[in-house]
């Protein structure tokens, strides 16, 4: 390969400068002409039938333009299963769950409209607790689920209100137990949280009656899936629904799929084509959008005196929530890899996303990992305690290395683990004991290891246009959420046909002119969609190298190109710069267009009864992160000290973009381990739907962050490169986790790691002591 | 109620008139078409929208416009001086203090407070400073940095 120009290096990030001057324009600030202000009523009750609406009163305020319940727009949607109304229909199933909605001139009076619709419910039994729920006995959430529509791979369980029953089954567990000279097995919990992206949620939607068409401008991470829902649900053609997506101050999961969408949508068809702004405040955002899984981990692990593990056993109950949105996914691919990153002959694990009458939960950066390493990783300290063995160690032993075949079948490659592992470790003195800084203050180190499959199989395309002035365009469908996607796709552009990085500008996102993609997420647009611009680049490289070949009269092969101009290889001066073949080609308005796509080909899809795949995934992310705590053991309050996280990223293609996704997820991580928790009481309500009391890590609660690159080349990636969004809060609270065990010598099983909670497990500990 | 009220933003008269009760936030970004002031929370808690009033850093969505009248103020878009960017402005971009970008306007604004306060802030004041400014995407630690590498250029040129 030719010497790298651009890719590899640490160039400033594209979009910064609008966003430093207040001059990007996110979904939440858009205002169009004309617009309409939407309000929405949200359900009190957590599980109740409809008696009665009445929205007389709010239809005759002046100023009110349109009120829709779920009768007037009787439509479903649902990635995997189709169980989720507009607004609601019958019933409702959380509390925040949408109702109706009001349009009117301005917020005021639609909030007031708001306020005089009347609902009468009829309660049903509440479910908050995903173990709980799927008890014989219980009544059905969703009563139809049999009849809904679902995608294919969607496995019912035999137990009430489980949308989704994933097995895996490797080898015989109970052989493997027998086999042990160890057993141990332990419940953990993951309490939900939010993805609290910064922005809060909205939508915009105009229907224009004259050409039947319907505009949706929101700042959503998968337009071309919310575009297919929306198609799906509404039954109209794709043609007729366009996406535009302005900037989106922070996704992490939370903006996939349909939230404000339907409720902006049920509004327009009743508007005579005015558009109508629906915004959701952040109490709203906190009730009514998404939350991640809240996860029970039964795990029980059977290892050998020298530390080698023999059977792993786990049994995952994930919350669903309301409405199954992401669930089964994440059920499949977070149970999948639970067990972690080792050889294990004999395996067995059951995912069960189980329907709760709680907010829907969903895709969350880092798509059921967390929950399976906040239990596996802290196991796997346990058993090294119990052993006697370093957790460096027992590791060691059974970690995933290149050519491994996994519990689930596939042969691995590029796995970069074990150098996360060492250089992790290195980088907070693994194994020099650090001094206690005051009586009653503990220090402590630990550390986490994980393995992440990205969604798989999948396609991204990607058009590249030069024009007459050598300026390139790139047309992706890869939403810029904060990630840098718009900086590294430049970057791919830039180095194919070798131009500066100025000369390089990104589309704005609008589904009828951007080519297909499958989505944002799963930390797959690196691969796939760098794969696509690299291909568009190339191919509009190859036209251009074509068109140039009269021009110079030589044959393409005798030309070469460098530096945004095609030349003949032994007389390099004759050379033309790409804008002026364009133009003698086209003319001044003329675009060379490149056109690329990618698509990764599932080897075989997971086996229904086993769980098996022979590539299960287009690659995998590895990495570890390591912790240095403090505890104060008479408040229970844990402070992390210094954290570094090694990751396998592939190939770096933007070394500082790298770390910044890194720096943000081991931070995002941290909130995670010691104090986010969205507490939702037995009837179902969010006590802390606010950031004053929903506690997201602040500036005074970072410690010293180490990020460290590893490369371990995926051969099909652009470049080598893997994807890293998602693992840089993986093992972080596991990680932390550790970290505090040692310290204390106390485990905590629950998350988070709350002063109460800490305080709680050494007091418990000294009482068992002391009897 | 409607009240008349004339302010300075960015150094231009303004005059309309507003209901009373209407937030300053509000008012800047769905009336006026100033959206480079971001709403995080609307109760205070994020700093997402942070302006200058009178020369003091507050929340937006906690300043009623009835309160407006005769008063000054400063948001992201007359952070500028001139045609230049700030010197917060710069060491943002050079040192990655903004990803997703929607706290930006609000962490620029609070770091402008304290550098116009303390010319020479050491990490835990700028920890302190901007503990209200909550940030999902950067771990901020490239923000603190920023604040660092700003004062620097600041000092040198009162130097």
């Amino acid at each position: 390969m030719a010497e790298l120009t651009v890719v590899g290096k640490p160039v400033q990030r594209v979009d910064a400068e609008e966003k430093i001057t207040g001059q990007a324009v996110y979904g939440y600030d858009l205002v169009l002409p004309n617009m309409l202000y939407g309000k929405t009523l949200f359900s009190t009750k957590a599980h109740a039938k409809i008696k009665r609406i009445n929205t007389d009163k709010a239809k005759q305020l002046p100023g009110v333009v349109a009120v829709v319940t779920g009768e007037a727009v009787p439509w479903t949607h649902g990635e995997s299963v189709k169980d989720k109304p507009f607004l609601a229909q019958g019933k409702v199933r959380f509390i925040g769950e949408p109702v109706a909605a009001v349009a009117a001139e301005d917020e005021d009076i639609a909030q007031a409209a708001v306020k005089l619709i009347e609902v009468d419910y009829e309660d049903l039994p509440v479910y908050t607790d995903p173990e709980e729920a799927c008890k014989p006995g219980c009544i059905e959430i969703h009563e139809g689920f049999a009849k809904y529509r679902k995608a294919e791979f969607v496995v019912q369980g035999a137990m009430p209100n489980v949308a989704e029953h994933f097995k895996l089954r490797t080898g015989n567990v109970e052989q493997g137990f027998q086999e042990s000279d160890l057993v141990l097995e332990e419940r953990y919990f993951v309490p939900i949280i939010q993805h609290a992206a910064m922005e809060p949620h909205s939508a915009h939607a105009q229907f224009d009656k004259e050409s039947g068409r319907l505009t949706i401008w929101v700042a959503n991470d998968a337009p071309f899936r919310a575009l297919h829902e929306i198609t799906e649900a509404l039954g109209m053609p794709k043609e007729k629904i366009r996406f535009i997506n302005p900037l989106q101050g922070g996704g992490f999961g939370s903006k996939g799929g349909l939230k404000v969408e339907p409720i902006a949508v049920a509004l327009a068809f009743h508007t005579n084509g005015r558009p109508v702004r629906v915004k959701f405040n952040r109490e709203e955002t906190f009730i009514s959008t998404l939350t991640r899984h809240e996860a029970v981990v039964y795990s029980k692990s059977g290892v050998k005196k020298d530390g080698t593990l023999m059977a792993r056993e786990m049994t995952i109950y994930w919350g669903a929530g309301a409405y199954a949105e992401k669930s089964p996914t994440v059920c499949i691919r977070g149970s999948l890899p639970a067990p972690g990153p080792y050889r294990i002959p004999h395996v067995k694990v059951d995912g069960y996303a189980v329907y709760t009458n709680k907010p829907v939960a969903g895709s969350y950066r880092g798509y059921g990992i967390p929950q399976g390493a906040w239990a596996g990783e802290q196991q796997m300290d346990e058993i090294a305690k119990r052993l006697g063995m370093d957790p460096v160690d027992i590791r060691m032993k059974n970690i995933f290395v290149e050519g491994d075949t996994s519990y689930w079948g596939e042969q691995l490659h590029a796995v970069g683990l074990k150098e996360t592992l060492v250089k992790a470790t290195e980088a907070i003195d693994w194994g020099k004991k650090p001094s206690n800084v005051r009586p009653g203050v503990k220090i402590g180190k630990g550390f986490a290891c994980i393995q992440k499959p990205t969604r798989s199989p999948t396609t991204s395309a990607a058009g590249v246009v030069v024009n007459a002035k050598g300026e390139v365009t790139v047309l992706a469908g890869t939403v810029e959420i904060g990630q840098g996607c718009n900086t590294i796709l430049s970057q791919v552009a830039a180095e194919e046909l070798k131009v500066p990085m100025e000369k390089v500008h990104m589309h704005q996102l609008d589904t009828d002119v951007i080519p297909f993609d499958a989505s944002t997420t799963s930390s797959r647009s690196t691969y796939h969609m760098g794969n696509a611009v690299r291909r568009a680049s190339i191919h509009a490289r190859e036209q251009i190298m074509e068109a140039a070949s009269p021009m110079l009269e030589a044959g393409v092969k005798d030309l070469d190109y460098a530096d945004g101009k095609v030349f003949l290889k032994d007389q390099p001066q004759q050379a033309l710069p790409i804008g002026e073949v364009v133009r003698r080609k086209l003319g001044i308005n003329g675009e060379v267009r490149g056109d690329g796509s990618y698509t990764y080909e599932i080897g075989k899809d997971l086996d229904i009864e086993t769980g098996h795949s022979d590539h299960a995934s287009a690659f995998y992310m590895y990495a570890t992160q390591a912790a240095e705590v403090a505890v104060d053991e008479d408040s229970g309050r844990v402070r992390v000290l210094r954290m570094s996280a090694a990751h396998d990223v592939g190939k770096a293609i933007n070394p500082l973009n790298c770390v910044a996704q890194i720096e943000g997820g081991v931070v995002m991580g941290i909130g995670s381990a010691l104090h986010e928790e969205m507490v939702i009481d037995k009837s179902g309500k969010v006590r802390n739907p606010s950031f004053l009391d929903y506690h997201l890590a602040t500036s005074l609660d970072i410690p010293e962050l180490i990020s460290i690159v590893v490369e371990c080349a995926e051969p099909e990636g652009p470049y080598g490169a893997k994807g890293l969004g998602e693992p840089g809060l993986a093992p972080t609270p596991a990680a932390i986790g550790n970290a505090v065990a040692d310290a204390t010598g106390v485990r905590v099983y629950d998350l988070p790691l709350k002063p109460e909670n800490v305080y709680w497990a050494i007091q418990n500990k000294k009482k068992k002591t002391a009897a | 109620m409607n009240k008349k009220i004339q302010f300075t933003l960015n150094g231009k008269s303004v005059s309309r008139e507003a209901a009373t009760h209407r937030l300053l936030l509000d008012l800047l970004r769905d009336e006026i078409g100033a959206t480079g002031t971001k709403e995080g929370c609307g109760t205070g808690d994020c700093g997402a929208c942070t302006v200058f009033l009178n020369g003091q850093p507050v929340n937006s969505c906690l300043v009623l416009s009835g309160e407006l009248d005769g008063a000054d103020v400063v948001t992201i878009e007359g952070l500028k001086i001139g045609p230049e960017l700030h010197p917060i402005q710069k060491t943002f971009l050079q040192d990655g203090g903004a990803q997703c970008g929607y706290c930006t306007p609000g962490m620029l604004m609070m770091s402008k407070a304290l550098l116009d306060e303390n010319p020479n802030p050491t990490e835990d004041d700028i920890r302190y400073a901007l503990s209200g400014n909550l940030c999902r995407c950067t771990g901020y630690a490239k923000i603190i940095q920023a604040v660092q590498d700003a004062a620097a250029i600041l000092r040198a040129k009162s130097a």
